[in-house]
């Protein structure tokens, strides 16, 4: 349904001119992110550049119970920032001051339009840095990374999104703002913080975010081990973690993979090698140092073909660089595919990759991995061509199976992407219909007339528009009437 | 007894059987929280039958107040109602451990020593410390959200929570959060639950993200004139590349309490890791010392748990949990045990805290309940403006009744914090009266 005339007026009043996208052209670069399967350009995009312009917003579209869909760069891999059902998006862009930065205290206050890197940035001069380290921190933004609760290599070590932010302004769905937490570390009552962070802009908008900063470690020493077969690399990992290292990132890399990445950028990892392991360490220097040490012994106990140290930054970066081309490399082996997120406990590395090697085969589609071991996070790519139909299918078909193994192991559907359009309709699959009936009430909590970025996050229900409803227990009929 | 009454006890044995309900004189006076005396007390065996429980509870309006073993009985407002205890000490199954994923899950009447006893064969831990800590609970840690001196490195439930099974206010039970420690599936429900006093469901099973023990660990104090010159050593070390687990303050008496040498504070640093890196660390921390010219000793490994039963509230005592800021830390204390000072001069001041997240925990005895509300009400005004707070963690039900015990919430956040209360619990059966606001 188009906007009103005026409505569209009310919206350029709060904004101003610059502020507002109404060309079909300029919407259309709004349309998805980059899961571009889900395409849905909004009817207006509305930039504002203060929290009171984002109540102002959100109350007019309250009014006129015109959805609402939060925006930072456009980088997700879920379908989040995209308008299924048209409506206002709010991009955040220009929201992108840095507050305050509080070293003392180890926190700093943003913007949520703030790119991630930018952070790190301002304060590494004085030795701090912004943890949470998705693959696209130099374009996403705090307060992306906040709403989907992202993730990133190093998240092994310092933990996810939410284990920085220490509070947030936010705008909810009923146009109130609130000030959830702060920079003292805890206050009493509920952890609406904790809840706030991930809930995909379906709670509201966050328009100021206070995180923490670490301070940046000692040293760090890179490794590189390659092996011969993906289980003696999945031993190494529960060696090396059994070992009581937690490695700031812990990485494995799969054969076809290992292939793709050769081809295309020369990273050199040895040819007859069936599973690369890059180990990353951090902390004070002997620490690092001593549990460098062990974790190449191990890797060699564990049968590696070769095991590399950096000697320095340069040849860290050298053995970061295959990785962290491993998304585009894989278009040398076919034009697209479907990337997924889902997590098994570490221990069963090994046989989810033997499934995933029979769901491949099975679907008729080649499935090359790239993941965070040490978590046991996947990032299995389904690879396929968009240009014939029938192959999408079999794509599909081979992502739903293999979704539901992770789930049979113990597992969850998403690790670090978050759910948006592309894995509500998956949520099932982990939770059973009481849990998803809280999670459809707690949303209503924060967004009662639900506008807050309709139909992300959690499935839709064939029968009620309530959600899910659980079945009580038996109480022992009439006993105490 | 009413004839009402007999059916529910009745009902109440359908389903938790004759052993797991009581309802004798000594027993429910035994149960009394607050000077309310339950009409029962239940013990359910499964969640199941907590369940049954919870939804036979629901139906006839009664007040449920869950306990585990009882430590935390004097956090929160004295309840408005208490009709049912359900003592969740009959969970006790430790359901799945799996030490190569470093996940256990547990029924949520298992107590922290109980778990500490099956991990350590494989050198693994929940890291988390609270006072008492063998003895509690893990329900009721994480209900209360308690914890220690571990909390600088390993943060406190809120990190090491991976997933929870809890029962609804009305008998439902359900499951949040996830089995491996990265998810981001749906929303954040275990964050929710840590902290919550039950009041949004009864916690039954939690998975729990657990840690290897480091190769090798020592101590140190390191007394100093002042807080303030503890603080400055503390900035130091924050500011270095040093991971200490532990880097915990204590004023004066406590350091009396620990046989430490007399003086103004003193801080305990422990550095877990391997053994290189322990030595290697323990020189810089010396070199961090000498630079405010303050004595620094080794010290053996039984003093954390010495420290341990001194951070634990004597009876009688008041404890005090308050949340500051790293830099003002000095000013709080200074501002506490001024208003100590000034309000109850025969009052005896017990400090400590984890010095470089900036909270503390108070324990304050010899002071009347008129005293020890004025103090609270002194030491949050001093620290309204960053955002602090001062929960009063255990007291008598007078003292809860003079003074609020969790203090004042931002009005926004309230809002949302009576909204998911009526939403999740519009009866009121789970702990009413005793979260914040008078939730």
């Amino acid at each position: 349904m188009p906007l009103s005339h005026a409505f569209l007026v009310a919206l350029e009043r709060i904004v101003g001119a610059g502020g507002l996208v109404q060309s079909l052209e300029g919407r259309l670069v709004y349309e998805c992110d980059m899961h571009t399967f889900y395409k849905g350009a909004p009817d207006a995009v509305a930039l504002p550049r203060r929290a009171e312009e984002v109540v102002a917003i959100v109350n007019l579209c309250r009014h006129e119970r015109v959805p609402i869909v939060p925006r930072g760069s456009g980088t997700g891999l879920i379908g989040g920032a995209m308008a299924p059902l048209g409506g206002v998006m709010i991009g955040t862009n220009r929201m992108d001051r840095i507050l305050a930065i509080d070293l003392p205290n180890r926190c700093a206050t943003v913007e949520p339009g703030l790119i991630n890197l930018f952070l790190t940035r301002a304060v590494a001069s004085q030795g701090y840095f912004f943890a949470p380290d998705p693959s696209s921190q130099m374009v996403s933004s705090i307060g992306g990374n906040v709403a989907t609760n992202a993730g990133g290599p190093h998240c092994l070590k310092y933990g996810i999104t939410t284990n920085h932010v220490l509070g947030l302004d936010l705008v909810t769905g009923a146009g109130e703002l609130v000030r959830l937490g702060g920079a003292a570390i805890e206050r009493p009552g509920y952890d609406l913080v904790g809840a706030a962070v991930g809930s995909e802009g379906t709670f509201g908008i966050v328009t100021a975010v206070t995180v923490r900063l670490l301070h940046a470690a000692e040293a760090v020493k890179t490794i590189l081990a390659s092996f011969t077969t993906i289980e003696d690399a999945s031993e190494a990992v529960s060696a090396i973690i059994a070992a009581g290292i937690v490695p700031a990132a812990l990485e494995m890399l799969d054969e076809l993979m290992i292939r793709a990445i050769n081809e295309g950028t020369g990273a050199g990892y040895p040819k007859d090698a069936a599973a690369v392991l890059l180990i990353e360490l951090d902390g004070p220097a002997a620490e690092v140092e001593a549990q460098g040490e062990r974790a190449a012994r191990i890797c060699w106990e564990r049968g590696a073909l070769e095991v590399r140290v950096a000697a320095d930054d340069a040849e860290r970066a050298l053995l970061w660089k295959g990785r962290k081309e491993a998304a585009g490399a894989v278009g040398r082996l076919a034009p697209t595919y479907l990337l997924q997120d889902a997590v098994v406990p570490r221990s069963r590395l090994p046989a989810i990759m033997r499934e995933l090697a029979a769901i491949g085969a099975r679907h008729r589609v080649q499935i090359a991995n790239v993941f965070h071991a040490g978590d046991g996070n996947l990032h299995p790519l389904i690879l396929y061509d968009d240009r014939v139909p029938e192959e999408l299918e079999r794509a599909k078909a081979a992502n739903e199976e293999l979704l539901r193994a992770c789930i049979a192991m113990g597992g969850t559907v998403t690790g670090e992407h978050g759910v948006g359009m592309d894995k509500a309709k998956n949520l099932p699959f982990q939770y059973a219909d009481a849990d998803l009936n809280f999670m459809y009430r707690l949303r209503r909590v924060f967004d009662p007339e639900g506008i807050m970025n309709p139909g992300k996050l959690l499935p839709s229900h064939p029968a009620c528009g309530e959600g899910f409803r659980p079945a009580r227990p038996r109480v022992p009929d009439g006993a105490w009437i | 007894m009413p004839v009402a009454a007999r059916s529910i006890g009745e009902a109440l044995v359908s389903i938790a059987g004759r052993q797991g309900v009581r309802d004798d004189a000594e027993t429910l006076a035994a149960a009394a929280v607050d000077g309310l005396r339950p009409s029962w007390v239940v013990r359910p065996g499964s969640i199941d039958q907590l369940s049954g429980v919870l939804a036979l509870a629901h139906d006839a309006a009664l007040a449920v107040i869950p306990r585990g073993s009882g430590s935390a009985l004097e956090l929160g407002s004295p309840p408005a109602r208490a009709d049912l205890v359900v003592d969740l000490r009959g969970l006790d199954e430790v359901i799945e451990y799996n030490p190569a994923d470093l996940t256990v899950t547990v029924q949520a009447g298992v107590s922290a020593g109980a778990l500490a006893a099956r991990l350590a064969p494989h050198r693994q831990w929940l890291a988390l410390d609270p006072p008492g800590v063998a003895a509690r609970t893990l329900g009721g840690i994480a209900a209360t959200n308690a914890s220690g001196p571990l909390r600088a490195r390993y943060g406190t439930l809120r990190d090491l929570l991976l997933g929870v099974r809890f029962v609804q206010a009305d008998g439902v039970v359900t499951w949040g959060g996830s089995k491996v420690v990265k998810s981001v599936s749906g929303y954040d429900v275990p964050k929710l639950m840590v902290g919550a006093l039950g009041t949004l469901g009864v916690l039954a099973e939690l998975t729990l993200r657990l840690h290897s023990r480091p190769d090798a660990e020592s101590s140190w104090l390191v007394v100093l004139a002042s807080p303030g010159e503890a603080q400055a050593f503390v900035e130091r070390v924050i500011a270095s590349p040093l991971q200490p687990s532990r880097i915990e303050i204590f004023n004066g008496e406590m350091l009396k309490l620990l046989s430490a040498p007399s003086s103004g504070a003193g801080v305990a640093v422990s550095i877990g890791s391997v053994a290189e890196a322990v030595r290697e660390q323990g020189e810089r921390l010396g070199a961090m010392a000498k630079i405010g010219r303050a004595q620094i000793a080794a010290l053996p490994d039984e003093f954390w748990t010495a420290a341990e039963s001194a951070l634990t509230c004597p009876s009688g005592w008041t404890a005090l949990h308050v949340v500051a800021l790293a830099d003002r830390l000095a000013d709080t204390v200074g501002a506490i045990e001024n208003a100590a000072r000034t309000t109850a001069p025969r009052a005896e001041v017990r400090l400590s805290g984890c010095a470089a997240l900036g909270t503390l925990r108070v324990l304050l005895g010899g002071a009347s309940v008129a005293e020890i509300a004025a103090i609270t009400t002194r030491v949050r005004h001093r620290i309204a403006a960053i955002g602090g707070s001062a929960v009063v963690a255990r007291g008598t039900a007078e003292l809860r009744k003079a003074v609020d015990p969790w203090g004042p919430i931002e009005p926004g956040s309230f809002a949302l914090m009576r909204a998911l209360r009526d939403e999740f619990d519009p009866r009121r059966v789970l702990n009413p009266g005793r979260y914040v606001g008078g939730l």
